[in-house]
């Protein structure tokens, strides 16, 4: 994993809504670490496939294509690849800069 | 981007379990300057459709409690016309689904676009402010009861909407009447109304004048002939009694509402068509899928917008507003003074189970006028042409004259008065058949013109 930043281009009209929208990814990101931990792979799915379809809305791409991995993990009770992807999630999250246009 | 302003602004409700879903669709909609409310739930949505009176619902598919799916049957059971969109993972809802909300509603695919989702919005949002229909079904249809209230209300707003209307309701209770009206009130009224009765033309036949034939497609045809689709374009097609239609013919036509073209018997080519459907049957059409002698498929394409006329017995309220309007045509029609039904008469006819409908009461008036006196109609001469009025159910000769009748009409019109071609295809000797046109009083010369016109 590397430090450098990804510049996610975003909607200025969305700037408020921002922050409180990556907080709750953060807390999707334990939740999913928890369901996984405890082998609830509905929960697993069902996260997935919220964020699959809330991250590209917001204009977060890379988040919708992971969204949509761990949806399909879940469904496979695949804990290697959950973890995985959880962790690049995680990642992700933490790498992110916003540019607003 | 600023807000864009606007009067008297379009009412959307958005649903969705997910709160950042549900910011993200506010903000989007909302710089639309449309008018936002939000539910959480399908329940809690159905509690503010009451309040808030939406324009339009935006729902996810995939929630807890009560789904998507579920919401917009209950919302659509109250309110068939309510434009629903439906946002869902991919290759969720089957087709039979979609078919059913045809016109109605929309399935978007997650993760939506800003723009795919307002581009939708906006077509599906009714024009709504327009009441211009309503007023011309005033003047087409007579009624006065709640019942029929409610059904020209909804009318009304299908009327310019191109969906597929089902009538369904009892012989004689006016279907055709309201086809007529819906058609006059849209802005296809300027071309042509054209009413078919499925039930009344041979199978082979009914799909020759339904979508056409080409020359020698079969024995007989002689000519071209173009299909009451393709002379209705433009306009509307009223497919009565669709509930006789056989299985074979139900496919063809379910291809014709699918692709919007046709393609005549014997013809490599289709031709495109833009036609408006209405459909009525006596019939119940859901039995009949369940027996599998109806398409389920082809059922939920025409009952997109159901309207069901209620029994004439059913609506009291009408009655004396009809009779009034039978007697003032009657009069009309006879050039003679309008006569009118004495009090107590008008009581009897309010109370009388009419087995046949609005058809038996216009008998009954016409009856009445004819054998009336005086000006006013008395209750005993009412009781009269009541029990002497036996048309609302066809003797068997009049059945069998009615249906040969339409019969060799509609051999005419394929074979397009070719007399020879017409009586091969009905199977009989030109002798036999140049005494049958003469009693049903057909003239084939009538049939050749219109060739010459087309």
């Amino acid at each position: 994993m590397s430090d450098n930043k990804i510049v996610v281009e975003v909607d200025e009209d969305l700037e408020e809504l921002i922050p409180g929208f990556l907080e709750n990814r953060n807390v999707d990101i334990e939740k999913l670490r928890d369901s996984l931990a405890n082998n609830d792979f509905n929960n697993v799915t069902s996260i997935g496939h919220s964020l699959k379809g809330v991250g590209g809305g917001y204009g977060f791409e890379l988040m919708s294509e992971l969204g949509a991995a761990i949806e399909q993990a879940g469904k496979n009770s695949d804990t290697d690849l959950i973890a995985e992807k959880i962790d690049k999630l995680s990642d992700y999250l933490q790498r992110v800069e916003i540019k607003y246009i | 981007m600023a807000m864009k302003e606007q009067q008297d602004p379009s009412k959307i409700l958005i649903v969705d379990d997910d709160i950042d879903v549900l910011n993200l669709l506010e903000n989007w909609l909302s710089n639309e300057a449309f008018m936002i409310k939000r539910a959480k739930s399908g329940l809690e949505a159905l509690n503010i459709v009451a309040s808030f009176n939406p324009d339009m619902v935006v729902t996810d598919l995939y929630m807890d409690e009560m789904d998507g799916m579920a919401l917009l049957n209950e919302l659509h059971s109250n309110n068939p016309l309510l434009p629903v969109i439906m946002l869902s993972g991919q290759a969720q809802i089957p087709d039979a689904i979609q078919a059913m909300h045809l016109g109605t509603s929309a399935f978007l695919t997650k993760p939506v676009k800003q723009q795919e989702l307002i581009d939708t919005v906006k077509r599906f949002l009714p024009n709504h402010k327009n009441q211009s229909s309503l007023a011309h079904f005033s003047k087409d249809i007579v009624y006065q009861s709640k019942p029929m209230e409610d059904i020209i209300d909804m009318a009304s707003m299908v009327a310019d909407n191109d969906v597929s209307v089902f009538i369904s309701g009892p012989t004689g209770s006016g279907k055709e009447v309201l086809a007529k009206a819906i058609h006059n009130a849209s802005s296809r009224r300027d071309n042509r109304f054209i009413a078919v009765n499925c039930g009344a033309i041979p199978e082979q036949l009914l799909e020759s004048e339904l979508f056409g034939h080409e020359k020698g497609a079969f024995t007989g045809a002689n000519l071209k002939h173009e299909g009451l689709f393709q002379a209705a374009n433009g306009g509307t097609i009223f497919l009565d009694e669709i509930g006789d239609m056989p299985l074979p013919l139900q496919v063809k036509l379910l291809r014709v509402l699918q692709d919007f073209e046709v393609r005549p018997v014997g013809s490599t080519k289709t031709f495109p068509i833009d036609v408006r459907l209405i459909s009525a049957t006596h019939r119940n059409l859901e039995e009949a899928v369940k027996k599998g002698e109806f398409r389920e498929d082809l059922y939920y394409r025409l009952k997109v917008v159901p309207l069901a006329i209620p029994h004439l017995s059913e609506r009291p309220d009408d009655i004396p507003v009809l009779a009034e309007h039978f007697l003032q045509k009657f009069a009309k029609q006879n050039s003679q003074d309008k006569k009118r039904f004495a009090p107590e008469a008008m009581k009897y006819l309010k109370k009388m189970p009419w087995p046949g409908n609005v058809r038996q009461l216009i008998n009954v008036v016409d009856l009445c006028a004819t054998l009336a006196k005086n000006k006013s109609i008395p209750l005993n001469l009412v009781k009269k042409a009541v029990n002497d009025e036996p048309v609302y159910i066809q003797t068997l000769k009049e059945a069998k004259y009615a249906f040969e009748r339409e019969y060799l009409l509609s051999v005419m019109r394929i074979t397009h008065g070719h007399v020879a071609n017409a009586a091969k295809i009905a199977g009989r000797n030109r002798t036999e058949f140049y005494k049958l046109l003469s009693h049903y009083d057909i003239q084939p010369a009538a049939f050749r013109e219109k060739l010459e016109t087309d």
